[in-house]
Parts: C-alpha cells; structure tokens; sequence
C-alpha cells in the first residue's frame, strides 16, 4: 500500500548542514585533479587529455541531464516530478565549474593543437596525407575549425549557465514570495531553453566526440549523447531521492509513486537508449559504407583482422550491460520502487554511461602501429581519476547549493500535487 | 423458490466511512467482495487489500512471443524455405531481424496488454446483479457501497451482516442473483 503525504509536513527538516560531505567531495575532487595531472607527467599529454575529455564529458552529460528534466518539467507542467525538481536545479549549480574544468582542454586546442582532435593540425597524417590535404578535411573545415570550435563551446556553456542561472533564480525566488510569475516565467524560459538545450547538446557531442574521428557521421550521435544524458540525469535524480529518504529529510514528502515515476522514466530512457545506439550501428552495417564501418571496425578488430578488446567492451558492456541487464530487472515493479534495488541499479547505469563514453572515445587514442589502444590500459586509470576529478567538484557544488534553499519548493503551484501523487 | 442470493450490499454516505469499512472486511480475511464509488478514492485498491494486477505478466509473454516470432519468421523466409543473398549479407543475421522483432515485440506486447485487461477484468459485462437494486444509481452520484458475494468462503448470512453493521454500513439489503 501506498503511504501518502496528504499534508504537507508542518515543519520541514531543517537543512541539516552538508559542509562536511561538500568539504570532503571537493577534496576527492582536488585528488583526483591532482593524480590526473601526475598522469599528464606518467603518460603523456595526450593521454591525460583525452582521459580528461572522457571526466568533463560524463559529467557535462549528467548536468545536461539535470537541466533537460528541468526544462521538460516546466514545458510539459509536469507535477510529480515537483518534489525532485528542487535536487536537479542544485545539479545545475555545477555548469560553472564544468565551464573551468573544460578550459584546459580548449587551452590544449590553441597551444598544441591536434592532441586531442587531430583536424586541428593541418600537418596531421592521415591515410597516407595530412589533414590539410585530406578531401574529407576541406569539405567539412567552414565547420571544424578552431574558431568554430572555441566559439561554439564558449556558446554551449555560456546558454546552460544561462538557462540554469533563470530557472535557479525564479524557483528560489517563488519561496520566498509564492507569486505565480516565477512559474510562468519558468515555462517561458524552458519553452526557448529545451530548442536551445537540444541543439547546443547535440553539436557539443558533435565537437567534443564524434569529431575526433572526424571522417565518420553519424546522423544519430546527438540523439545518443542525449539519450545518455537523460539516462545520466534520472539515475543520478533517483541515488539522490534515496539518499534523502533514507536521511529522514523526505519523511512526509515522499511516497512510493514518486519513485515508480522517476524509475519509469529512466525504464524508458533505457529502451530509448537501445534504440538509437542498435540503429546507429544497425544503418552503418547495412548500409556497409567504408566512411562509416571503419569506425565500428576499430572498436571490433585490429588492423590484421584479430579482435581487441573493444569489440568485447561492446558486447558485454554495452549491448548487455547497458541494455539488457537494466531493461529485464526495471521490467519489474518491486526492483523499480523498493528504494535499494532501484538505487544498485541506477549506479549501474552511472557505471555503463561511463563505460560508453570511454567507448566513444578512447579508441580514438592509437597504438604506435595504428591499432586503438586496449580498454585496458593505463588510460583507464586516468579516466577514473579525471572522472573523480570533476565528479569531486560538481558533486561538491551540488553539495553547496544544497542548503541554500528549501528540500522542496514548497510555494511551487502543483507542491500538493505532488505531495499526493498517485499513480 | 426463493430467488438465489448473490450477495449483501451496505450503503456508505462518505469517502473515509467506506474506506476505513474495506480495511475491516479486508481484515476480516473475505476475497469475493466489491467497493462501489462514484469517483475514484486514491489508496482504495490497499484499503481493499488488492494485489497489483496480472496483467503485466500476460504483456511480458505477450512480447517475448512477439520477439520470438519475428526471429523466427526471418530467419524461416531468409534462410529455411528460400536462402537469398541480400546485399552480401548473410542468409540469417539479427541484426536486420531486428527491426521486424523489435515491431511484433510491441504489436504483442500491445495486443496481450489489450486482451489480457479483458480477461482479468472480464469486461464487458452485460448484466450484474447490483443492477437490480433500486439504489444503485445513487452509486453514480453521491453515495458509496460495498458488496460481499455469497460464493465468499467466508460469507455467513448473519455473520457477514453483523460484519457490515459494525463496520458502519446502512440500509443492508439482500441481492438477487
């Protein structure tokens, strides 16, 4: 039976202090900095380059997730996801940080260009030429260009702390006077934000990933990104909706419905997930096109046809860890709303989005005889380190949003909505 | 001869007078019974002490069936009964399957969600024996009720009266079968 919330708690928790859990996040994520930079001295800057893109992109994508729930929930007036909301909008505190954390990366591109995308270095070799020869290159260098590059990341940023600073700011304010503008206001700005949101999240995948193998195309690649980032948002949404409960900070405000919604979504996203990356692959294999398949065939087999480790990191990991396994045990209502389940599985999910973007990109780094570097490999241990890294800092931002403003916001027009939602 | 019982139907003015009524017949252990309300009451189904529905098994059965025979079906067209090579592809692949297995997969799951919400529910009813109540309309508008059914294990004339009294229950009338 479902507990219901039918009033509104007459006094909600206090906000109990985070400052120790933030100090302790930031100090994770100044270590994990730290060793990734003793990884630029162990191997390389390329390396440490490319196992940081791999951090910031992971994280950037939870925080896109965080914003488009966000920009969804105003657009479609949703209601149930009101007791939640208030957690996603801390999440978004971390788009400025984000911003910082990427500026090595865009310093990289100006400094050493070509480490990380090789177009950016017209002496780059490439089938035989270079860059600056290459036909593919001159087609596509009005859009992979350093200028484009800088401005358009710059823009990416610059529109979701943008976005994040109007919503932030008009749910925080509607707490304290309880006036009905700041939702309109909301509505109106995800109305815009969601276009924004779409387009600037598709072509930072674009710029970010798919153009470090920059002869590839893939019509799909923001649709996966986005997917990812959706998948990325929920399960994070849902590990915070339990930690809260099992702090007491939810007691009378949440009821199971809440998390049978949120884990739905997130069932949902898991098969919408799967249907974007098999088509992805499904067209390329039919199709049969060598501009495309080369990109699959790095990630099955050497350059002498033997298979490496890549093609098993896409069976295992990403046809069934990221598919099958979360689809079968989410079909299930008790996994999907007893709080422990669903909370093993959505870190599942945080752990094969991981993998997944290590799969995007990492085979982009090439052994000395053109064959992509092994899944493992010292790179490995750069990408958690960097994943630490950034994780630390947003988690540590989330950290510090967090007392600032009411668990819930309790003014919201839909709050008792929420508060007794049924299913 | 007597007309056969089908049950006792008690009458309710308010929302928490039948809910709270449903838990004690739902304590009270009996299974073959009913809530009759206007609106919607939110917590009803626990109240009543209902486990949640079947049918999500039958949708379940329904797509791996669907899945299985959009397999089966490709690989007996492409590669059984008259092997073709398409495109340089091989007689039977998944991959292509899959498209045809990912559709039947949701037209089953569809049609068993569909067929399997008729079976559990065992819509459309033409007849009831509430509908021979004379009250029953006020069922639509403004009043509440609740019914036990004689086929109940644990249905006894005077106990199961005494039962709807206590539990707050007015105007208890026989039902005709």
């Amino acid at each position: 039976m479902t507990s219901h919330a039918a009033t509104a708690p007459a006094a909600l928790p206090a906000e109990t202090t985070t400052a120790s859990a933030a100090s302790k996040a930031l100090t994770a994520g100044i270590a994990g900095i730290a060793l990734t930079i003793v990884g630029y001295f162990v191997s390389g800057a390329q390396v440490a380059a490319m196992s940081w893109l791999v951090g910031v992109t992971y994280w950037t994508a939870m925080a896109i997730g965080f914003l488009l729930l966000v920009l969804i929930h105003h657009v479609v007036d949703a209601s149930w996801s009101v007791v939640i909301r208030r957690q996603w909008e801390h999440g978004l505190a971390s788009f400025k940080w984000l911003a910082l954390l990427f500026l090595p990366l865009l310093i990289s591109a100006w400094v050493k260009p070509g480490l990380v995308w090789p177009w950016m270095d017209l002496s780059h070799p490439i089938h035989g030429g270079t860059v600056g020869t290459d036909v593919l290159y001159a087609k596509k260098a009005g859009f992979l260009n350093l200028n484009m590059f800088t401005g358009m990341t710059v823009g990416f940023f610059g529109s979701w702390i943008l976005l994040s600073y109007l919503l932030r700011k008009a749910s925080f304010s509607q707490d304290n006077d309880g006036a009905a503008k700041w939702t309109f206001m909301n509505r109106r700005t995800s109305a815009v934000g969601v276009i924004v949101a779409a387009l600037s999240l598709t072509f930072a995948a674009v710029y970010w990933v798919k153009s470090l193998e920059y002869h590839w195309f893939s019509t799909m690649y923001g649709v996966w990104f986005f997917a990812n980032c959706m998948r990325g948002g929920l399960s994070l949404g849902i590990i915070i909706m339990v930690w809260l409960l099992h702090r007491g900070d939810y007691k009378g405000v949440y009821n199971t419905n809440h998390i049978h919604c949120i884990s739905t979504l997130a069932f949902a996203f898991t098969v919408f997930w799967a249907y974007v990356t098999f088509s992805q692959y499904f067209l390329i294999w039919n199709a049969n096109v060598p501009e495309e398949t080369f990109w699959y065939n790095i990630r099955e087999i050497n350059a002498d046809g033997s298979p490496n480790q890549w093609k098993y990191v896409g069976i295992i990991a990403i046809l069934f860890g990221h598919f099958v396994v979360p689809f079968c045990l989410m079909l299930s209502y008790r996994f999907k709303t007893t709080p422990v389940i669903i909370r093993r599985i959505a870190v599942w999910i945080l752990a094969v989005i991981l993998i997944d973007m290590c799969y995007n990109i990492l085979p982009a780094l090439k052994l000395p005889n053109g064959d992509p570097q092994p899944f493992f490999s010292i790179t490995l241990l750069w990408v958690l380190t960097s994943v630490v890294g950034v994780g630390g800092v947003c988690v540590w931002s989330y950290l510090k949003s967090f007392p600032t403003t009411k668990l819930i916001p309790i003014r919201d027009p839909r709050i008792v909505e929420s508060l007794t939602h049924h299913e | 001869m007597a007309a056969q019982i089908y049950g006792l139907i008690a009458t309710f003015e308010t929302v928490p007078d039948v809910y709270h009524a449903a838990q004690k017949v739902r304590d009270a252990g009996y299974r073959n019974w009913d809530c009759i309300s206007p609106t919607p009451i939110h917590g009803m189904d626990g109240a009543m002490g209902l486990k949640r529905s079947i049918v999500p098994r039958i949708s379940l059965a329904g797509g791996i069936t669907g899945f299985c025979t959009g397999m089966l079906l490709i690989w007996y067209a492409d590669a059984f009964t008259y092997p073709l090579v398409v495109g340089g592809k091989p007689y039977f692949s998944p991959m292509f399957a899959f498209p045809v297995s990912y559709e039947l997969t949701i037209l089953f799951t569809a049609f068993a969600t569909i067929g399997g919400m008729f079976l559990v529910n065992r819509l459309p009813m033409h007849y009831h024996p509430v509908l021979k109540y004379d009250k029953i309309p006020r069922g639509m508008s403004d009043t509440f009720f609740i019914v036990i059914e004689t086929r109940d294990p644990r249905f006894n004339a005077a106990n199961t009266k005494a039962l709807l009294e206590q539990v707050g229950g007015k105007d208890i009338k026989e039902l005709e079968a």
